[in-house]
């Protein structure tokens, strides 16, 4: 693994708290992500097949407004992005490249990429949300739906790593 | 009282838009500054060799709840027009667990995937196609999972309503709590050097 000059995690936990409570209190509703990944597989299927995007019930929520891609989340994960790339940049971090457990080929990469990002996008869903929206929001509001999504993600993330041992050992 | 500042209409969609921006920037400059656009750090936790994710998250949450609720004690912060997580015990449970699997599997989560993207990794890149695609199959089996997602309501439950006790007894003890985690993390990491 490369040594890098990151900042001190509870530096960045107490600034990313700060960030979350800037939205709490600017706009009434807390950090998110994946609901972003879900907006734009909807509208993404309704430029493919509108009649088959209009059938599926979830998605109808997400499709309603006029213009759904104009979402607040959509700009703050845009901003993420944004932020981000400054923090790398400004740090000497940026580096193209196809990051990997130690030894992993490139055909299993894809392979736990993909199937890992699936499982999230599924489980964001059902949750009502991910690390941001549920864990952090509701974790800082001490909502009950924060603490027992991330009491059972490290569980459940404990037992994979239990499993396959060496994947990123 | 006049915040949530948006919800008083102190400003429209538009300018919410570009204060998702600028939020959203800080957001993602912290992850990425803390080490969480790379995937070896973000599983650290899971393979107990870099305790970075709970240092982070846990040091976030309760900056922002010592902040929401003394915002909110202040009558400087109207908690009732703020949206909480609502809680679907079983549903989050599961959710949360298979969630987990994901994350050790593709070594990112939604927010620190776009952070990943951001530093050049082209890996997450392939996490977050992986992401809308496992929402688009949500979708698609929503009739058959509709039951179960919507099981096991709890509203907006909290830890001070459900207790009965004043949140900041939750909050203290949840820092109590954090504070011998990370003694113990810090141990443990200056121990394996």
């Amino acid at each position: 693994m490369e040594k890098r000059n990151f900042w001190s995690p509870y530096i960045a936990g107490a600034g990313i708290g700060l960030a979350l409570l800037a939205a709490f209190y600017v706009m009434g509703w807390g950090l998110a992500a994946s609901r972003a990944y879900a907006l734009v597989a909807a509208v993404g299927l309704k430029g493919v097949s509108p009649g088959y995007a209009g059938s599926l019930d979830y998605f109808s929520g997400y499709l309603k407004a006029a213009s759904p891609l104009k979402d607040w989340i959509l700009f703050e994960v845009f901003g993420v992005l944004a932020g981000a790339l400054a923090g790398a940049v400004s740090s000497g971090g940026f580096k193209p490249r196809f990051d990997r457990p130690a030894g992993m080929s490139t055909g299993r990469r894809l392979t736990t990429a993909a199937a890992g990002g699936i499982l999230i996008g599924f489980a964001s869903r059902l949750s009502r949300g991910c690390t941001s929206g549920v864990a952090l929001s509701g974790g800082a509001q001490l909502a009950v739906s924060g603490w027992i999504f991330v009491i059972a993600m490290f569980a459940g993330g404990f037992v994979v790593a239990a499993v396959f041992r060496r994947l990123w050992s | 009282m006049t915040a949530p500042l948006y919800g008083y209409g102190m400003f429209g969609p538009d300018t919410g838009l570009v204060l998702a921006v600028v939020i959203g920037f800080f957001f993602g400059l912290f992850l990425e500054r803390g080490g969480l656009g790379d995937p070896h750090k973000l599983t650290g936790v899971f393979y107990l060799r870099d305790f970075t994710v709970p240092k982070v998250m846990f040091t976030a949450i309760l900056v922002a709840a010592t902040g929401l609720y003394l915002l909110s004690d202040l009558n400087l912060l109207d908690m009732k027009r703020v949206w909480v997580v609502p809680t679907y015990f079983w549903p989050q449970i599961v959710g949360g667990a298979v969630f987990g699997a994901g994350f050790v599997l593709s070594g990112y989560c939604p927010g620190t995937a776009v952070a990943g993207l951001a530093t050049g990794r082209l890996d997450a890149l392939v996490v977050m196609a992986g992401i809308a695609a496992g929402s688009l199959l949500f979708a698609v089996l929503y009739p058959y999972v509709e039951g179960f997602y919507s099981s096991s309501a709890m509203g907006l439950a909290t830890w001070q309503g459900l207790l009965g006790v004043n949140h900041w007894i939750v909050i203290a003890a949840l820092s109590a709590a954090a504070a011998a985690m990370f003694y113990f993390m810090e141990r443990f990491e200056s121990r394996d050097r």
